[in-house]
């Protein structure tokens, strides 16, 4: 499921739920000494920041634990992660004689052959620069936890291994790091396979975890294995099921699944790590909260979230969850259900959106009541039942792949309909997601940088201007997309003499160079090239009546000046 | 920021120059300044039936003619009681304000009834419209026991600056010298050669710098309030970008002309747009005077100066000619020049003396988009106040364009039977109700009168899009749940 744009699709519920949250965080006591519940206006940072995590880090969003890209600061001390260079190097020779001294007192007190399939992961990564996108990215790490689930194939966390530059798998009793490449990742999910370059004997008589498929009840007790904290020893905690529920996934920004809390303890260096009941494994850790926020809560994808994974990448890809794309909203009210026609059953919730480009565009449309999903009824708070279960009915939608069947009964003017659609993901959704694997894209000109909108740009610039944030709330709900595809901002400019009059206009949205309208980033360098009228390049920037003007031959000639001065290798990267 | 109110940065300040009380007959502090004790209580733009709790405050006044008192309208804001006092007895009368204009950061205070021998032996300023620079200004303070204090500054130069609304700028005199602060003062009197020269609003006690309303605007004020109706200010409704920029020149074909600044942008049904003036339109001469290439203009009297003030000095209906530099080719225009009062705008920039509009329906709390509104967010209010809000208001020329006149929305909600499951909802911009598009408050009242067979259809621009309230369950809360759990009884303010 998604959560886009200032709305949570397919959840209205939880929309509810939210904004509940704020409302409490947000109300203040105002100035004449009253307090009013919900009538200030709510802080639009709140949400913004829900979409928008790197801009400003939410103190109720779940950091994760083990390895973190893009932050090279790491929030309290959530993460397990070391600077890079040379104290490294240090740190694994540390780490490898440690564990060759004390590989006999191991042996002999016995972990259990279950314990052995569970590895310690290094990985070293890279993090790429959004402000000086040309700049090669800053080396750095961290390690998390793995654990053997068939022949030479880990599964961690994508956050673990994401933006590898190198992974080592270490093997609990044996010094030799083993070099492992990733085979499968869903940045969605958070899930990733990994396998070793070589596999070796060491592995071979492992015996891997079993992957369940079931969901531990509340208040069972489990057991959380992995390398919290670094150290090259098995740490166990222990806890129960506190809570099963959707959880924002803040691995990518944007993605909300099943989770399940537990209150044993979760550390940075965990994550990744099995989350065992008996011998089988229920879930991953994967995240949780910092202590100032919540104490005792951990969280961890359950076996629906991995069993989906694994299926997905049987053919050999992963090709991400599906969406209905839709925004729904409870019928709790009576006179809704009246004035809609609806009986007096507590079934069917209204539909308040429809992505144009979605799953249910041309099918759903807006105040239409859904009333069933796949011949589940679905009740007027978004639930439905399933195995005796209540879950909200993005369940159905969860646990299908794309071009997947799914069948709808809706209620239109007063009369039941039905029909099929066929689940897709929809690529602008991914627009404010976190990207990994991914290197800035950008075009610089004249000291003027280009950038395409992205959650890692809006947060390395610090981008303010109202229509730049208008865009990269509501592309998706608004459907900018249609107008811009690829937003492209005029994020910085290096100073020069060419430019010394237009630094002002920094963090806009370019809409037309040379009568050109921008509509992705490659459509720059295009117009750019462009002979204009009298010699003379204009940008028009959205919303800006100051046109921008560049003396074409003056502006080629402080290209390769500025390029130099601020040692910018290529002037561009378009991928 | 160095530049605070003067009431605590003052305090800072450094005692440094007293000089006597003037001569016996003529005008003095204690003969033509008044203290003036006003109680503000500002409307609560969160619930928007009740006021925000009443703070007292203490200010001078400038003694006129017809026994008006000047003080400024930062002041006199929401005034609900006030009174005047004279400094050395500490009598006192209680008064009212006769007008007030906010953006000039003005307003006049006469007594409520006959005042009797209260200003007998009172001496009235006159206001000095021939001031120049360097002239020496002497600004009036009261000691707490009433004894006059007097500090002495001079005239260093005029700019164009915010009085009391940080989006209006206007003619401000800055005056150098060190003023130390006395109880109880809030903005003080500046006098020249005994005669009123302006009204210290700020100073900066690092660099002893004074902002002072000037006389010229404080002359034109009082004459406008003599002659009803009053007009105000106008307000021109363009936006202009420098061009010293040579390669923007070129791309505007100005660059064998002088100076000259670009309109960007022009708000619809304000001054420069009925006159018609252009997007990429330069403006070369205002009132016959060169425009440079950052819009200021050279005043015989005052120096370089911002050419917004020819503009806005311009008397409401009056005529201001401009040169302008539109498609390669030389145009006159003349300006005529209106007001939009505040009211006029799709979110009112400024609302005091009264509450916003707004209008009850069961729970739902429905309001006309004002700016207090959204500067409840607190300083931060333009990063932190509702998006959509906040985007509207920026926005305004989209929305009336619309043919909006007020962007009606849902602040919140105090829940109530009627309207069950809608409890989450907030800062929903209405578009639609009972079919009919709501282009404000009154709107939304006449459409509330006809629900479509006992239901309220309303509908906004956003998530979740549409909600029906049954009429008459919310009628029944507005008259019973409502006043009973929420002590509401005042369930609209349609004026």
């Amino acid at each position: 499921m998604r959560v886009f744009a200032g709305l949570k699709l397919d959840k209205a519920g939880k929309v509810g739920a939210l904004s509940g949250k704020r409302r409490r965080t947000s109300s203040r006591r105002s100035r004449g000494g009253s307090i009013s519940l919900n009538l200030q206006p709510e802080n639009a940072t709140a949400r913004e920041m829900r979409l928008c995590q790197k801009l400003r880090r939410c103190s109720i969003r779940p950091s994760l634990i083990g390895p973190r890209r893009n932050n090279p600061i790491p929030p309290q001390s959530f993460m397990k992660k070391h600077p890079l260079s040379l104290s490294l190097a240090v740190l694994i020779s540390l780490t490898v004689s440690l564990s060759a001294q004390e590989q006999t007192d191991e042996a002999t007190t016995s972990l259990g052959a279950q314990y052995e399939g569970i590895v310690n992961i290094e990985c070293n990564s890279l993090e790429v620069d959004y402000q000086a996108p040309w700049n090669p990215a800053t080396p750095g790490g961290g390690t998390g936890t793995g654990f053997l689930i068939g022949p030479n194939l880990f599964l961690t966390n994508a956050h673990v291994v994401s933006d590898a530059s190198r992974l080592v798998i270490r093997k609990v009793g044996d010094p030799q790091p083993y070099r492992a490449k990733v085979k499968h990742i869903a940045h969605d999910c958070d899930l990733a396979l990994l396998e070793l370059t070589q596999p070796v004997k060491a592995f071979e008589k492992v015996k891997p975890l079993q992957v369940g498929d079931a969901v531990p009840k509340l208040d069972t007790t489990v057991k959380v294995i992995g390398f919290p904290i670094g150290g090259e020893r098995i740490t166990v905690t222990r806890g129960v099921v506190s809570r099963v529920d959707y959880q924002d996934y803040s691995h990518s920004g944007v993605d909300q699944h099943l989770a399940i809390q537990i209150d044993a303890a979760i550390n940075p260096g965990n994550s990744g790590g099995p989350v065992l009941q008996g011998n089988s494994v229920v879930g991953v850790a994967f995240q949780g909260y910092s202590g100032s926020v919540a104490q005792n809560t951990g969280y961890m994808i359950p076996t629906p979230v991995i069993q989906r994974f694994l299926k997905d990448v049987e053919d050999g890809s992963y090709d991400r969850y599906v969406d209905l794309s839709i925004a729904h909203f409870e019928l709790l009210n009576p006179a809704q259900r009246k004035a809609l026609g609806l009986p007096d059953d507590s079934i069917g919730v209204l539909v308040a959106n429809v992505d144009a480009e979605g799953s249910c565009a041309g099918v759903l449309k807006h105040g239409d009541v859904m009333l069933a999903i796949d011949g589940h009824a679905i009740k007027s708070n978004g639930m439905i039942e399933i195995e005796g279960e209540e879950v909200e009915m993005a369940e159905v939608v969860e646990r299908k792949f794309s071009g997947d069947k799914l069948k709808l009964r809706f209620w239109r003017d007063k009369q039941q309909q039905e029909a099929e659609i066929t689940l897709k993901n929809v690529e602008h959704h991914l627009m404010t997601a976190t990207k990994y694997e991914y290197r800035p894209n950008y075009v610089t000109f004249a000291g003027l940088v280009f950038q395409p909108m992205g959650a890692g740009m809006m947060g390395a610039h610090n981008i303010t201007n109202l229509r730049t944030r208008y865009f990269y709330q509501y592309f998706a709900s608004d459907e900018l997309y249609k107008v811009k595809p690829q937003p492209v901002v005029l994020t910085n400019i290096m100073p020069d003499s060419i430019n010394t009059h237009i630094r002002e206009y920094t963090g806009q949205i370019v809409d037309e160079i040379n009568g050109v309208k921008i509509k992705k980033l490659k459509d720059v360098t295009e117009a750019l090239a462009k002979d204009p009228e009298g010699g003379c390049i204009t940008i028009r920037l959205l919303g800006e009546g100051r046109p921008i003007a560049l003396d074409k031959k003056e502006a080629a000639a402080a290209q390769q000046r500025i390029l130099k001065k601020y040692l910018i290798g290529e002037p561009a990267f378009i991928e | 920021m160095f530049v605070t109110r003067f009431l605590i940065a003052a305090a800072l300040a450094a005692a440094f120059c007293f000089t006597s009380t003037a001569a016996a007959h003529g005008p003095s502090p204690e003969k033509s300044m008044l203290r003036v004790n006003i109680t503000s209580q500002a409307w609560n733009f969160a619930l928007p039936w009740q006021k925000m709790n009443p703070s007292t405050r203490r200010g001078l006044g400038a003694l006129l003619s017809e026994n008006r008192v000047l003080v400024t309208a930062e002041l006199a804001q929401d005034a609900s009681y006030l009174e005047l006092e004279i400094a050395s007895s500490g009598r006192k009368l209680v008064s009212r304000v006769e007008a007030v204009d906010y953006e000039l950061n003005l307003a006049t205070i006469v007594p409520v009834e006959d005042p009797g021998d209260f200003f007998a032996g009172m001496v009235p300023l006159e206001v000095d419209t021939s001031l120049k620079p360097k002239a020496p200004l002497t600004i009036w303070q009261f000691e707490a026991n009433g004894a006059p204090v007097s500090s002495t500054a001079e005239l260093s130069r005029a700019d164009l600056a915010p009085y009391f609304l940080e989006d209006t700028s206007l003619l401000i005199f800055q005056a150098n010298g060190a003023v130390q602060y006395r109880a109880g003062t809030f903005t003080l009197p500046v006098v020249h050669e005994g005669k009123l020269a302006g009204m210290l609003i700020r100073y900066n006690s690092r660099d002893q710098v004074s902002d002072i309303i000037p006389p010229s605007i404080i002359d034109r004020f009082l004459k406008d309030v003599e002659t009803a109706p009053y007009d105000g200010v106008p307000n021109f409704g363009a936006k202009t970008a420098q061009t010293l920029d040579p390669q923007l020149r070129r791309l505007l074909k100005i660059d064998s002309l002088e100076g000259g600044i670009l309109i960007t942008s022009v708000t619809p049904g304000f001054s420069a747009e009925k006159s018609g003036l252009k997007e990429n339109d330069v403006i070369l001469e205002v009132a016959g005077h060169k425009i440079d290439s950052r819009g200021n203009y050279t005043d015989p009297d005052l120096g370089l100066l911002s050419a917004g003030h020819l503009i806005r000095s311009a008397p409401v209906g009056g005529i201001v000619k401009m040169k302008i530099h539109r498609d390669g080719k030389p145009v006159d225009v003349d300006v005529k020049m209106e007001r939009r009062p505040a009211s006029d705008y799709l979110v009112d920039p400024y609302m005091f003396d009264r509450g916003p509009r707004y209008l009850l329906l069961g729970g739902l709390l429905f309001q006309e988009l004002t700016q207090p509104y959204l500067q409840l967010g607190g300083r931060e209010w333009r990063e932190r106040s509702p998006f959509r809000l906040l985007f509207a208001r920026e926005n305004q020329e989209d929305f009336l364009r619309e043919g909006r006149r007020k962007l009606v929305f849902l602040s919140g909600v105090l829940p109530s039977p009627s309207i069950q499951g809608y409890e989450s909802l907030r800062s929903l911009i209405v578009t639609k109700v009972n079919d009919v598009p709501v282009n404000d408050i009154k709107d939304l009242a006449g459409a509330f009168a006809a629900p479509i067979n006992g239901v309220h259809k309303i509908e906004f621009s956003d998530f979740p899009k549409l909600i029906h309230v049954d009429a008459a369950a919310a009628e029944q809360d507005n008259k019973e749940f409502l006043p009973a759990r929420y002590r509401i009884n005042k369930l609209q303010r349609l004026e």
